[in-house]
């Protein structure tokens, strides 16, 4: 029993502290601005258990839409998050199988060029990266965003190591027996065979982009272009006295990523770890 | 299960790909089909929501206007984050992304704009046309130091912005404190020093005197610039290390720790901070003349209990105001139609209609003169018990302090406010609170202060003309 | 290898063509470029002059760049020395046999990482207010926690290493508990029949096993802790907050390069950095190596 006790009440205390943001999020969100301050969680009038229900209201919600136009900065980020998610998988696939399952002029240096990018801080890129940019006229373009990630280096090495270990070449060797060509061996053999890690970084893509704030902050100046984190910063400058509508805001960005990502946890956190355990 | 299967292809895709692939075909036909509307006629770029409020009846019938004869161009207004703000229209001016044709200028931010050379500033200089047109003549001159640099102005002032006192005056009177009694600061927190009270019974005090706070430099700044310190003089010499600065640094720490304690924090347009204004817990805040507005949106609920008087002196017969915040409208170099956004900006901030509206819903004072002598300025005020805040803040436009535009600004600040804090740290560590016991630490600091300034500022190639 | 058989040369090329453009176009030439930035001062993209190393002495002079690697540092301790314990003292727990419902628990507590750190930064700009924010309302009723505590003026730091405690907590236990699997289970057991204690068995089987995880992890962390941005920068509205309590290194670098448009010494700044972290890799990597031998 004391046992027991010993483990499930570090668990709960946990647990609690995790989630109380969460509804603390969830229920300022809901609120009046006049009864906001009334206290932590659900408006009260004189005490905890007075619940002031004519305080709770979908109004900001409402108004994040109509007025604030928070919609198609929700479209710009599913549109962000998967494409990016959707290239950079296939440009890290193709250059893991590349390095893993290929002899040719130039793959020790490839490899090693992938292993020293990976760490390369981002930060030294943003200036220069901004400059390229301009040059190649992709600021304020999508483009921008995503052509520097289609391929990134930690993809690559990920994908380096699932085809290693995942594809046997023999298995390449008997399909151009069969005449089979190298891009349809690629999608239709190649692929298949790391479809665990496929999932992953796909997942691992998708979350990191979505919630990306540095890139568009720096790279977009058109409004209609920004995703959430962006559209949902911005917020606290108009809207900076009506807290309600803030929460609001971080709730609609950070609801879409948090249902996809409870549903499919497993397939995450196999991608995450993948990274260490193989590594 | 099965239909699943037929679908993905037996299997091909994980379920959590299959998802991410399919929003991926959904959402780029959502984005490529959803086109960004190219607006018509001039943009207009504020970052204050009421500004947008203000402009909006004479944007009505503008754009009305527009419509109907077609002699000007419709303008559109945009409210933008202050942030975003700054960062598009300096990316537009360092990498030509598109920006508006007109733009709302913040005075805390002008700096950045100008922190280049003299060429390189986005703004089309407005000097010439400023004097050609006799512009000059109709604006209040302080207004526009903060919008000139090396000589040159970019933009066309909005306003005066003079500081006064804001007091709660329910709680004054019920105390039977007569404010008429407060000529400095020194009597400030002599005479309403009863008022310090613990209102919820647990042990510590929860109202305070004045709202100020020594992290708050944004607002110690009106106070330096009052007492005659600040950052740069109007010939644009360093002043940092000044008498007058030293004097309100140490009363600053003075006024937020130790016996003497008076002050709490209570920042401006934060819900929480408003919490407490409402609660009774601040009695007096530093107003300019906008804040009045925001104050009575905000919080309605203080109607009839405030009122206003001029800002206690540092010294005895000393200037009983100082200034805070400003705007100006300026126009990028890269706009299409300057004459057409040059009408529209001589439009709104000179119009007589422009001077009446900027003061009924925002409580703001026109820097154009002419107008200063309307009834509108002396009407009472309810929300400040019947006072006329127009013509008092006109009273004091005249000795509002003048400011500088200079890009080394904020970084001057900002070693200010490192100052403060190793003042704050220096009164903790000696247990020294008395403002005479402070001075020379605090000189001392502010000197180390502005020879980190100077070493800073002559570290700039570009801007040679303004580095000392 | 396929050495032989009718592999066609172009096919390699073809598959590292994405990686080997974009790396050349987005990461090598900027790279490039960057060292020449770093010896200019620049006034946006278009202007710049030649300044030879006084971006890098001026570094080493300017205490706002000394408060940056402060703050940045003193974050990274806070990620290391109190997050990752935490993470892996869950992580023990959740790995006890008799545990009953350990996705339930473990999607909990992951659930924070899946939050933006923008988002974490506004929803963080909240609870920590002073008299009304989350955190100091709920420390008054339950400890009698002064409700006036500056966490945002005074105490910065702290209110970004807890906000990135509950954000990152359950991120790293789901690495420590991938670790956990390493153990020999019938190597504890055998400890255990010998008599050795459960800290003996902590510290001589399961430290071992789960060390090439755990170097990760800390590499991991350090690298991340060296690139916060987004949480004090949205956290103390786009600046470093009072006194540049909340300055970091990529905050300090963003301010000099984007704010006041000077991209050459941003460069610098970023090598500096480089070098930083990759001193941390190579220790990582000399770690693991003596681990093996």
């Amino acid at each position: 029993m004391f046992r027991k006790l010993a483990v499930y009440t570090p668990l709960t205390l946990f647990a609690a502290i995790t989630l109380v943001p969460f509804l603390y999020l969830a229920c300022s969100s809901l609120k009046t601005n006049d009864v906001f301050f009334s206290s932590p969680f659900l408006p009260i009038d004189s005490a905890w258990w007075d619940i002031n229900w004519s305080g709770l209201t979908l109004d900001n919600f409402k108004r994040l839409f109509q007025e604030a136009g928070i919609g198609r900065a929700i479209v710009n980020s599913f549109f962000f998050a998967s494409t990016m998610a959707v290239l950079g998988t296939l440009g890290s696939a193709m250059g893991g199988y590349a390095l893993a399952k290929f002899n040719f002029l130039g793959r020790g240096m490839f490899t090693n060029i992938v292993l020293t990018a990976l760490i390369i801080p981002g930060a030294l890129l943003l200036a220069p990266g901004y400059k390229v940019l301009y040059t190649l006229g992709l600021l304020d373009s999508y483009a921008g965003l995503i052509l520097p990630g289609v391929a990134p280096a930690f993809g690559v090495f990920l994908f380096r190591q699932a085809f290693v270990s995942g594809l046997p070449t023999e298995m390449m060797e008997a399909g151009r027996i069969d005449g089979c060509g190298e891009v349809r061996m690629f999608f239709q053999l190649a692929l298949p065979m790391v479809r665990p890690m496929v999932g992953a970084f796909l997942l691992i893509t998708y979350l990191g982009t979505w919630n990306n704030f540095i890139g568009p902050q720096i790279v977009l100046q058109t409004p209609e272009k920004y995703p959430l984190a962006v559209a949902v910063a911005q917020l606290r400058g108009p809207y900076g006295s009506e807290y309600g509508m803030i929460m609001a805001g971080t709730i609609v960005a950070i609801l879409p990523v948090l249902i996809l990502f409870l549903m499919l946890q497993k397939d995450f956190i196999a991608g995450l770890t993948a990274g260490s355990v193989k590594g | 299960m099965a239909m699943k299967r037929s679908i993905l292809g037996s299997g091909y895709l994980s379920p959590g790909s299959a998802i991410v692939m399919l929003i991926a075909a959904v959402s780029t036909v959502v984005v490529l089909v959803w086109p960004i509307e190219k607006r018509q006629g001039l943009e207009f770029w504020t970052f204050s929501k009421t500004h947008s409020q203000m402009y909006a009846e004479q944007l009505k019938t503008w754009n009305a206007q527009a419509d109907a004869e077609g002699a000007h161009p419709r303008v559109n207004l945009f409210v933008i984050d202050m942030t975003a703000l700054v960062r598009r229209t300096l990316s537009s001016f360092w990498a030509d992304t598109p920006v508006a044709d007109m733009i709302e200028v913040e005075g805390n931010t002008i700096g950045r704009y100008v922190a280049g050379p003299l060429e390189d500033v986005g703004f089309v200089d407005l000097t010439d046309l400023l004097q050609e047109e006799g512009i000059y003549d109709l604006v209040n001159p302080p207004s526009f130091s903060l919008w000139t640099s090396r000589g040159r102005v970019f933009g066309l002032p909005h306003d005066v912005h003079p500081v006064m006192l804001c007091y709660r005056a329910d709680i004054v009177e019920e105390a039977g404190i007569d404010v008429s009694e407060i000529e400095t600061w020194d009597d400030f927190a002599r005479v309403l020093a009863p008022l310090i009270k613990d209102l919820d019974g647990d042990g510590r005090p929860d109202r305070y005197l004045l709202n100020t706070w020594y992290t708050n430099t944004e607002w110690i700044e009106p106070l330096m610039l009052q007492a005659g310190g600040g950052t740069f003089d109007e010939s644009g010499e360093l002043i940092v290390a000044s008498k007058a600065n030293a004097l309100v640094i140490s009363t600053i720490i003075h006024w937020c720790f130790g016996e003497g304690r008076i002050a709490i924090d209570a920042p401006e347009f934060s819900p929480a901070a408003n919490h407490l204004k409402i609660e009774g817990r601040v009695v007096a805040s530093l107003m300019p003349d906008w804040l009045a507005s925001t104050w009575k949106n905000d919080m309605p609920q203080l109607s009839g209990k405030l009122k206003l008087m001029p800002l206690p002196a540092w010294e005895p017969g000393g200037r009983r105001t100082s200034v805070y915040g400003g705007t100006m409208i300026a126009i990028p170099k890269s706009t299409k139609n300057f004459d057409e956004a040059w009408a529209f900006v001589k439009h709104l901030y000179l119009s007589e209609e422009l001077a009446e509206e900027l003061y009924r819903t925002t409580n703001i004072i026109t820097p154009v003169r002419r107008y200063w002598d309307s009834d509108y300025f002396n009407e009472p005020d309810p929300y400040f018990q019947g006072q006329a805040p127009g013509a008092m803040y006109i009273a004091l436009a005249p000795d509002v302090p003048p400011r500088t535009s200079s890009p080394f600004r904020p970084l001057a600040m900002t070693r200010i406010g490192e100052a403060i804090n190793d003042l704050r740290k220096y009164a903790q560590a000696n247990d020294i609170y008395e403002v005479d016991g402070l001075m020379p630490e605090a000189l001392r600091l502010l000197e180390e202060a502005e020879r980190r300034v100077r070493a800073e500022m002559s570290r700039n190639v570009f801007l040679t003309e303004v580095t000392p | 290898m396929s050495r032989g058989t009718r592999t066609p040369w172009w096919a390699p090329y073809l598959f590292i063509a994405p990686f080997a453009v974009a790396f050349c176009v987005f990461t090598a030439y900027p790279l490039f470029e960057s060292i020449v930035m770093a010896f200019l001062q620049t006034s946006g993209p278009k202007r710049s002059e030649y300044v030879g190393l006084s971006n890098f002495s001026w570094m080493w002079e300017d205490p706002d760049f000394h408060k940056a690697v402060r703050n940045t540092v003193i974050f990274a301790c806070g990620s290391i020395f109190i997050q990752l314990p935490c993470s892996l003292g869950l992580a023990l727990l959740l790995n006890r046999p008799d545990i009953k419902g350990r996705a339930f628990w473990r999607m909990i507590f992951f659930a924070p990482s899946l939050v933006g750190l923008a988002f974490v930064a506004i929803l963080a700009g909240l609870v920590f207010e002073k008299n009304t924010g989350l955190l100091n309302v709920a420390l008054h009723q339950v400890i009698w926690f002064d409700p006036e505590f500056p966490w945002l003026q005074e105490y910065v730091m702290p209110a970004l290493i807890i906000s990135a405690f509950w954000m990152y907590v359950g991120f790293n236990m789901v690495y420590f508990l991938a670790a956990l699997q390493n153990v020999n289970t019938d190597l504890l057991e055998a400890a255990q029949v010998d008599g050795a204690g459960p800290l003996h068995r902590f510290r001589h089987v399961t430290i071992p096993a789960i060390r090439p995880v755990a170097t990760f992890v800390i590499l991991l962390s350090l690298i991340g802790s060296f690139q916060l941005f987004e949480l004090p920068y949205l956290l103390l509205n786009n600046s470093g907050g009072p006194d540049n309590q909340g300055l970091t290194i990529v905050m300090y670098l963003y301010q000099k390069g984007f704010d006041w448009g000077d991209l050459g010494y941003a460069s610098a700044v970023g090598w500096v950095l480089a070098l930083l972290l990759s001193v941390f890799a190579i220790i990582q990597r000399i770690l693991s190596k003596t681990e093996v031998a």
